[in-house]
């Protein structure tokens, strides 16, 4: 071979810091868009990153993967997958999309944030990269979807739910607002690349590209098993930098911005991943539920992760452990409940092997959410379904902007937790929503909850129609019960076998 | 509800649905994917004063560069990500295989060391001003008011990026002919201390903290990038040829190809604008502010190609070319 190999002009590549001279170092890299915590030119120079990808390495291996993807869904296209699926597995799709497509986009942001600001030069390279690769991950995840328009309204919203006041595209925007978008390139890099995709997107993408290949729709599976190979490269952003960080003495600093990104994450999570994976991903296909998800991904690994590089577990664990068995099912419910308020349509997921399967992975389901199903199922078989609709809207948290619920039962202990500040008062589920608050009030009080819109009198009528409305939400694409409630009449053949017996 | 119309499917997106046309997979998968310009009082969903909302509505809203309808933009090659790869992949096959070539023939054993010595001074330490073209491209991204522009910025990066790499691959090359000429190691002192870098290094080190995003993207894509095409690219390839350094020569041609793109998204960009009152006024306050500097430093880098005649004169001619095909 005439050409050099990777690694013996690496490192030339990345030495491309220089000591600015016609402007200041604190202009050029303002430490506010930096995040730079007063530490010099030289020790960013040690960044290191473990994953080392060239320029042309980048565009050869991206071309592939992307011909890999795109021929893999042409050939699929015949196959009715779309005519063929469980409609709770269309909801999945659905949700995904909505949620995640419009949000990576906005990730090239974040990076380009760690591109321009960002004063270690391994890590200004890395991010073009990642800026890159989340202009695929937004585009590849509009098209695939956007073929299935033509069929189902709902399928508009891969694209439109971020242009929307739809609570769960505020409460998503929130999130990944205040922890990529707003931040400084060290924020970046630890709450997104570390925090998130280190611990999170694996859980998205590869737990649910386990139940795609088992619910037998290849071109997903495959699909968002390749976006997580971008992920694994351009997560590893973060993990150098909180080993720099520990060492030159900012670990308070590094943790708790980790402990602000993970802690958000789980809430969106627990609406969003929780759900798709226990109730609307159809019984037979379910690989595992996701607490046993949540534990693979993010107790073993990612806590792992954590203690590798020097930083601690979050101060909430205890806490956090707690609600992996638990805040997904309210989330649930109150999407089920609410679901004229989504643009897709939940599965209700209770069959009696559904619920035996609740029961065997969430020992107490029966006696506790169980019970909330039984009235909201006892009302369905009486004809009454009028009386399993909303009225109004739900009470939401100021920080994660999800529904405010706990597990009900004889154990049920909703605490409101509720903060003065500067005159307002504001409301958060947990004690971890509140603490995110109180690390930096200013970035939060000025935000209105949906709530907060509708007692301001800014959601006109006063009613579910007006949220509706306010929502972007009409008749066509309002969410309803995904098997349009054949799961009732399951539930009754059942009871009448039990009695008859 | 009874009265209440029911939507139907559409054949793509909503928001394209209104165009009557089928729309391109480019449309599709591009356009209005920014949310940062829903709401003009909190670009992001958090409190409207805190401190990243404060610096978008201040450098991206607040400025003379304004459009009603910035989404209306299109990138003129309709680059998606998926094609940017293709078409990157191709040429990067192109220059490695001429990296591969030139090493078998020995080319660089034939060069002069004096030649050698001009390109330890003049051609690797351009990664670093390769590199402020990458930052600097990443600041129009981040703060460009449409996904379309959004996308047109990125790639730009990913090119800077690109060229500084070929510098440093060829840094690392040169070094084993020139073991004595401080290839891969001295580039950042002739970057900060030789005369021929100092006017780049002044205009780009301003260049990256013109916070205003139409200035940012006027200074560096009208003004700047020019200068560096026409001086560090085209000027030093044509020395390089009169060298005998035919590497150099055809590897600044491949990269042009990467500069004549750029600068077709900035003039679409740029005849966009136009067709709203202020904008001509604004472009053309920014190039009289950024114009001297670029001369400056043109006229300081091309002082040292002492055998390309006018060379000069002939880049501040060429980027002055380009901005009157812009109506400037
Ligand atoms: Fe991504
Ligand atoms: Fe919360």
């Amino acid at each position: 071979m005439a050409t050099l190999g990777r690694l013996d002009w690496y490192d030339i590549a990345r030495t491309t810091n220089w000591t600015p001279k016609y402007v200041q170092e604190d202009e050029l890299f303002p430490p506010e868009m930096s995040g730079s915590m007063g530490l010099p030119l030289s020790a960013w120079e040690t960044y290191d990153e473990p994953y080392k990808q060239t320029y042309p390495e980048y565009v050869k291996v991206q071309r592939e993967k992307d011909a890999g993807a795109y021929s893999v869904k042409a050939a699929l296209e015949r196959s009715k997958m779309f005519e063929n699926a469980d409609p709770g597995w269309l909801s999945v799709m659905k949700a995904h999309y909505g949620a995640i497509a419009r949000a990576e986009y906005s990730a090239s942001t974040a990076e380009a944030r760690m591109v321009r600001f960002g004063k270690a030069p391994g890590m200004r390279n890395m991010a073009t990269l990642g800026m890159m690769d989340e202009i695929r991950h937004g585009q590849i995840q509009l098209y695939f979807p956007h073929e299935h328009c033509s069929k189902d309204r709902q399928f508009d919203w891969a694209h439109k739910a971020y242009d929307t006041n739809e609570w769960g595209a505020i409460a998503a925007r929130h999130m990944f607002d205040d922890m990529m978008t707003t931040r400084s390139a060290v924020g970046v890099a630890l709450m997104l690349t570390f925090a998130f995709e280190t611990g999170f997107t694996n859980m998205q993408f590869l737990g649910l590209a386990a139940d795609a290949a088992e619910a037998g729709d290849w071109t997903f599976s495959n699909l968002i098993s390749s976006i997580q190979t971008d992920e694994s490269r351009h997560a590893q952003i973060g993990g150098p930098l909180v080993s720099l960080l520990v060492a030159n003495g900012k670990k308070a600093e590094a943790q708790k911005m980790v402990d602000i990104a993970i802690w958000r994450a789980w809430k969106l999570f627990s609406v969003l991943t929780g759900p798709i994976m226990d109730y609307y991903t159809p019984l037979e296909h379910r690989k595992q539920s996701f607490k046993e998800f949540m534990q693979e991904w993010i107790v073993t690994q990612f806590e792992r992760a954590l203690i590798d590089l020097g930083l601690d577990k979050p101060w909430y664990w205890d806490q956090f452990m707690a609600e992996i068995d638990t805040q997904h099912h309210g989330m649930h419910l109150g999407v089920w409940f609410w679901r004229p308020t989504v643009w897709w349509n939940p599965a209700a997921g209770v069959t009696p092997e559904e619920r035996e399967w609740l029961e065997e992975k969430y020992p107490g389901w029966n006696a506790t959410w169980g019970k909330c199903w039984d009235v909201i199922t006892d009302n369905l078989l009486a004809g009454k379904r009028e009386l399993s609709y909303p009225e109004t809207l739900p009470v939401v948290c100021n920080m994660c902007q999800l529904p405010i619920n706990t597990t009900p039962g004889p154990a049920w202990k909703v605490r409101d937790h509720a903060l003065d500040y500067k005159g307002r008062t504001y409301h958060f589920c947990s004690d971890g929503c509140q603490w995110c608050f109180e690390q930096e009030p200013e970035r939060y009080a000025g935000h209105l909850s949906l709530i907060d819109r509708f007692l301001a009198g800014m959601i006109q009528p006063m009613n579910l129609g007006g949220g509706l409305q306010y929502m972007g939400l009409a008749p066509g694409e309002i969410g309803d019960d995904a098997h349009n409630y054949a799961w009732v009449e399951k539930v009754r053949a059942v009871r009448e076998k039990a009695k008859a017996a | 509800m009874s009265e209440v119309e029911v939507l139907k499917p559409l054949k793509t997106w909503s928001h394209l649905a209104k165009n009557r046309r089928k729309p391109s997979e480019y449309e599709i998968v591009s356009a209005n994917l920014l949310y940062n310009t829903r709401d003009p009082n909190a670009p992001y969903e958090l409190d409207p004063d805190m401190s990243m909302n404060r610096w978008y509505k201040k450098y991206r809203d607040g400025g003379p560069f304004q459009h009603d309808d910035w989404n209306a933009f299109r990138d003129p090659d309709e680059l998606v990500y998926r094609t940017y790869n293709m078409v990157q992949d191709g040429q990067e096959t192109y220059v490695f295989g001429l990296f591969d070539q030139f090493n078998e023939r020995e080319h660089d054993k034939a060069l002069e060391p004096t030649w050698g010595g001009t390109l330890a001074r003049l051609y690797t330490p351009g990664r670093y001003l390769f590199h402020t073209l990458q930052m600097a491209s990443a600041y129009v991204q981040q703060m460009s008011p449409a996904s379309t522009i959004t996308n047109c910025a990125a790639f730009q990066a990913a090119d800077s990026l690109r060229w500084m790499s070929h510098a440093a691959y060829r840094a690392k090359e040169l070094s084993l002919t020139f073991p004595d000429k401080g290839f891969g190691t001295g580039e950042r002192t002739y970057w900060e201390n030789d005369p021929a870098w100092q006017g780049f290094r002044e205009l780009m080190e301003k260049v990256l903290i013109a916070w205003d995003w139409g200035e940012a993207f006027v200074a560096l894509n009208l003004v700047a990038k020019p200068a560096v095409e026409e001086a560090v690219l085209r000027k030093l390839g044509q020395s390089a040829r009169h060298n005998g350094d035919t590497l150099l020569g055809m590897l600044t041609d491949a990269q042009l190809l990467d500069a004549d793109r750029h600068r077709r998204w900035a003039t679409a960009l740029v005849k966009m604008a136009l067709g709203k009152a202020g904008n001509a006024e604004a472009i053309k306050g920014w190039i009289t502010k950024w114009e001297p500097l670029a001369d400056k430093a043109i006229d300081a880098f091309c002082a040292a190609l002492s055998d390309v005649p006018n060379a000069a004169a002939d880049a501040k001619a060429a980027t002055r070319a380009f901005r009157r095909t812009l109506g400037f």
